[in-house]
């Protein structure tokens, strides 16, 4: 764990504490051990050395005892008395070895040495301790004296034959071996030594005790002051408690004698160590226990807490899975618990948003956004087709019998659609548009399946008493040539879709060149715009042929425009586009400013040749396009009759009476009014009737085929002579062989136009090629 | 060293003060102010003894395990016999330069009368049992011992001037006893004299000298 987690800091605060506590209280029970050892050895030492006392006493009172029987020895009296020397020598070696004494002298009452064992022939000397003599009648007379190296009990026993007649004097040695004895009879001390001190040398050790805890030697050497209190001394790096206890000199000059008592607190430890070491090893293995609980205290609280952290991390990502390894009991398993309920409710809930994000209410079918998503996965064919479904009747039937039913009606198309998209992904785009992605078909498949879908939605909706047509429309975009992302497809999808709502097949694919929505079309609209005003624009004229004369007589104004990037813009490209955003009044006024230069310029050198404009069904929506015209007619300085305007029929039906209304005071004006495209529109002769029109032209259409197409003939026929009765002019478009002006001469067509005749060119190809050599009239 | 420091103190006499002369007191303590008993005084100087002439025949009866008397003033060639009255045999003995002798007395038996000649002191023990002791005191001068309040008493003593000698049988050995001169007065009234004596234990049955404190 890189940092101390809560718990870890308070388990391990406690297990610091106990360590400081136990350490304290070790050293604290060692300090009151050792000195409870001390005093109690001490104490102990003190007993001892009265204990060692009393048995040196004892063993002086035994050793007197002895002596005293052998003073009553009647022998020894009466060898006394008879002043016996050899037999009291003999007897008081007898009794030396009884006693265990080394040396046995007898003293006469004058205080001279009568018998000596050590010395058997020696003359009679003053005994060395007069003053051990003196008291030996009152009672006890014993001393602890000293003599080359050795020390002995000198116990001085009175003789009486029955009056005092003398004294035993009998030296047992004090060493190593009766020392040894003590201890072994008593509680002495681990160890007891006898040290002696000549006059003017060292202390030395002359004996000393058994047991293990020996005295150093030389422990007092050089030390004038023995302790009469137990002292702690240091000797080889180990602790003694040490008493002496000397003895008093027997005579001036004698050297001192003491006994050393030793108490080694090592050894009094020693019992103690393993109970230390016990302890210590019990701290340890506390210390280890206390350290590991800790860690895995800590590790069971911050594992879990670290899964629910990651587990909240994932949430954060949207992974609602239930962390893992945390069913336990404690606090962590019921938090655990809740926060997997939350999950899962968290997880319910923004799947019931997600489902109502991405689907559609009323059909249960994906909506818009989830199916762009479905249409912008990556698929692994490159082809793939987007088919729009729209229910164009749907407004109108809602504003009928209400949302409810319409509702309805979408959810049962809905149905209708999946049945026959299988598997495939069916959408509800908007409210009257559904879409069928399918990405492993071609356009062929497309086209097969869509004709299915028409003739599943053909079936009229039937609910109670209503029976209701859907007016189902397809539109269809494929992909990679229609685009590639679903925003893309959509759009394209929908344009086709309302291109087909309009066609009687109900079904249309995209088309690029149709399509009135191209993006380009409005940097185009900015471009015109410069155009016009920097003369990129110009006109060309197509020559009308007068059939009857062989000449030509008018011309129709093309506009043609030279983009300095696009290069030839096409008029289709444009024209639509100014239509829409309100410029083709401009565009218009220009043409006609235009063409009524041209034909002001033709009429000049002589040739007044009539020129037809073009007119929109914008154009006609104008107020001011009379006055216009003819404010346009006036700066010329032309006769309006030199103009011809043409417009088509659908322009004038989009509003007929205002159309009407504008043609009608055109044609007062005196300009001419023809009627363009004829044959089809909607072409209604209630409307031709009431146009003030003074020519008609026959749509291309009929004359293309004129040569073959009997047909064509007929209604070409029907329509020149339709025309001349109501007295209008014909002209024929796309003339665009002999055998069609031959037939068109014949049946007293007016005027033809066409490849046949020429192309349209500009003006001056146009002056160069027509207008020479008077061939106008 | 611890030698005698023992005093001659007293030199003043209780004088008899009758017609018949004077009388002397000497009272004998063994130093620590309690009375000496057994101690012998003997006036040294030649003078009237106006003690009773002493028997021919001494007795030293053994009763208890104890010689009685402790201590038997005798003049020389007098004679003495030792008379056993306990039920127990005693081996009566004396290694003394005096005289030297040894008798096993059966229960009630006496020893033959054993005269002792010369001046001295006799010790006598039994062989048996140790603690039993008893001193002849062997004198041609006037002797007394001192009864249980330590005094001895001389009387009808012209006055004058006497030397005295105060022995004990418990001095220390070597120690000769007490010497002083004591001055008789006419008709005076017996003052009596003190001896300070310094004193070994009782060896006798009221003590064990296998148990002498050791």
């Amino acid at each position: 764990m890189p940092h101390l987690g809560f718990r870890l800091r308070v388990a391990l605060f406690f297990v610091a504490t106990i360590i400081a506590v136990q350490a304290l209280t070790a050293i604290l029970g060692y300090e009151v051990a050792r000195r409870e050892l001390v005093r109690q050895g001490g104490a102990q030492l003190e007993a001892n050395s009265n204990a060692f006392v009393a048995q040196m006493d004892d063993i002086a009172a035994r050793v007197a005892s002895s002596v005293q029987v052998l003073s009553q020895d009647y022998g020894l009296r009466s060898a006394i008395g008879e002043q016996d020397h050899g037999t009291v020598l003999s007897i008081l070696r007898n009794h030396g070895r009884r006693v265990g004494a080394t040396r046995m002298q007898l003293v006469g009452l004058d205080g001279k040495v009568q018998a000596d064992t050590a010395h058997p022939g020696t003359a009679a000397a003053p005994f060395a301790r007069p003053a051990l003599l003196e008291g030996a009648f009152d009672g006890r007379k014993a001393a602890v004296v000293a003599e080359n190296g050795t020390v002995f009990w000198q116990v001085v026993v009175p003789i009486y034959a029955p009056q005092p007649a003398g004294l035993v004097v009998a030296s047992v040695p004090i060493d190593d071996k009766l020392l040894t004895h003590m201890q072994e009879l008593s509680t002495l001390p681990r160890d007891v030594e006898m040290m002696t001190r000549p006059a003017g040398k060292p202390w030395a050790v002359v004996a000393h005790g058994g047991g293990e805890a020996r005295l150093p030697p030389g422990f007092f050497a050089g030390n004038d002051h023995f302790p009469d209190a137990p002292v702690l001394a240091q000797s080889g790096g180990r602790e003694y408690l040490v008493l002496a206890r000397s003895f008093p000199q027997a005579a001036a000059g004698d050297p001192e004698v003491a006994a050393v008592l030793g108490y080694s607190l090592d050894e009094a430890l020693r019992p103690y160590r393993s109970v230390w070491l016990t302890w210590a090893g019990l701290v340890v293995l506390g210390l280890v226990l206390g350290v590991l609980g800790s860690v895995l205290i800590a590790r069971s609280v911050s594992r879990p807490v670290e899964a629910l952290a990651a587990a909240a991390r994932r949430i954060e990502a949207g992974d609602y899975r239930a962390p893992e390894g945390l069913r336990r009991n404690d606090e962590i398993g019921q938090l655990a618990t809740s926060f997997q309920a939350m999950t899962a409710a968290i997880g319910q809930r923004e799947e019931r948003i997600r489902e109502q994000a991405l689907h559609d209410a009323v059909t249960g079918l994906p909506n818009r956004v989830a199916s762009q998503a479905a249409i912008d996965r990556p698929r692994a064919t490159s082809e793939a087709t987007l088919v729009m479904l729209g229910i164009t009747r749907l407004p109108e039937i809602i504003k009928t019998v209400g949302h409810a039913l319409g509702d309805r009606l979408m959810h049962d198309a809905g149905h209708r659609l999946s049945d026959l998209a299988g598997s495939r992904l069916v959408g509800r785009v908007s409210d009257t548009q559904f879409v069928l992605w399918l990405p492993d078909a071609g356009r062929t498949r497309a086209t097969e399946l869509a004709s299915r879908l028409l003739d599943a939605l053909g079936r009229p909706f039937v609910e109670g008493d209503f029976s209701i047509d859907m007016g189902p429309a397809i539109g269809i975009a494929c992909a990679p040539g229609d685009g590639e992302d679903a925003a893309t497809l959509l759009r394209h999808a929908e344009i086709a879709q309302f291109a087909a709502s309009g066609s009687a097949r109900g079904l249309a694919f995209y088309d690029a060149a149709t399509d009135p929505h191209r993006p380009d079309r409005l940097s185009l609209m900015g471009d015109l715009r410069e155009a016009i005003d920097q003369g990129q624009l110009t006109l060309h004229y197509q020559p009308k042929l007068d059939l009857a004369s062989g000449r030509v007589t008018a011309a129709e104004a093309l506009i043609r425009w030279q983009h300095p990037r696009r290069g030839l813009v096409p008029p289709d490209a444009f024209i639509g586009v100014a239509e829409e955003t309100g410029n083709i009044g401009r565009l218009t006024r220009w043409v006609i400013n235009d063409a009524l230069a041209r034909a002001r310029a033709w009429t000049e050198v002589g040739h007044p040749i009539n020129i037809a404009v073009n007119l929109s069904a914008r154009d006609l929506e104008d107020p001011d396009l009379t006055r216009r015209i003819s404010d346009l007619t006036a700066l010329h300085g032309v006769a309006s009759s030199i103009l011809t305007l043409e417009v088509t029929e659908s322009a004038v039906i989009a509003d007929p009476a205002r159309a009407l209304q504008e043609l009608r005071r055109l044609a007062d004006l005196g300009f001419k009014i023809a009627v363009d495209d004829f044959g089809v529109g909607q072409s209604s002769f209630a409307y031709l009737r009431q146009m003030p029109l003074h020519e008609l032209k026959i749509d291309k259409t009929f004359i293309r085929n004129l040569a073959s197409d009997e047909g064509d003939r007929v209604v070409v026929r029907s329509i020149v002579d339709l025309s001349h009765r109501l007295g209008l002019r014909v002209t024929a478009e796309g003339a665009e062989d002999t055998a069609a002006l031959d037939y068109l001469r014949e049946v007293g067509c007016d005027c033809a136009q066409g490849f046949q005749i020429a192309a349209a060119m500009p003006a001056q190809a146009f002056a160069e090629r027509f207008l020479v050599d008077g061939t106008t009239a | 060293m611890r030698r005698a420091y023992q005093t001659l103190a007293g030199l003043v006499l209780g004088l008899a003060a009758n017609a018949h002369g004077g009388t002397l007191v000497v009272h004998v303590d063994d130093g620590h102010g309690h009375p000496a008993d057994s101690a012998v005084v003997t006036l040294e100087s030649p003078g009237r003894d106006g003690a009773p002439p002493a028997p021919a025949t001494h007795t030293i009866d053994q009763r208890d395990e104890t010689f009685i008397p402790y201590v038997e003033v005798m003049r020389p060639g007098e004679q003495v016999v030792f008379r056993n009255s306990d039920n127990t045999r005693h081996q009566v003995y004396s290694f003394s330069e005096l005289k030297r002798f040894e008798y096993v007395l059966r229960p009630g038996a006496s020893s033959p009368p054993l005269t002792i000649d010369g001046s001295g002191i006799v010790a006598v023990g039994c062989n048996i049992h140790d603690e039993m002791i008893t001193y002849l005191f062997v004198t041609s001068a006037p002797a007394r011992v001192t009864g249980k309040d330590g005094n001895a008493r001389f009387e009808d003593l012209a006055p004058g001037k006497y030397p005295v000698r105060v022995w004990h049988p418990q001095l220390k050995p070597g120690d000769q006893g007490a010497r002083l001169e004591a001055v008789v007065a006419e008709g005076g009234p017996a003052t009596p004299t003190p001896v300070h004596l310094t004193l070994l234990p009782d060896p006798r049955a009221s003590m064990d000298r296998e148990h002498m404190g050791y």
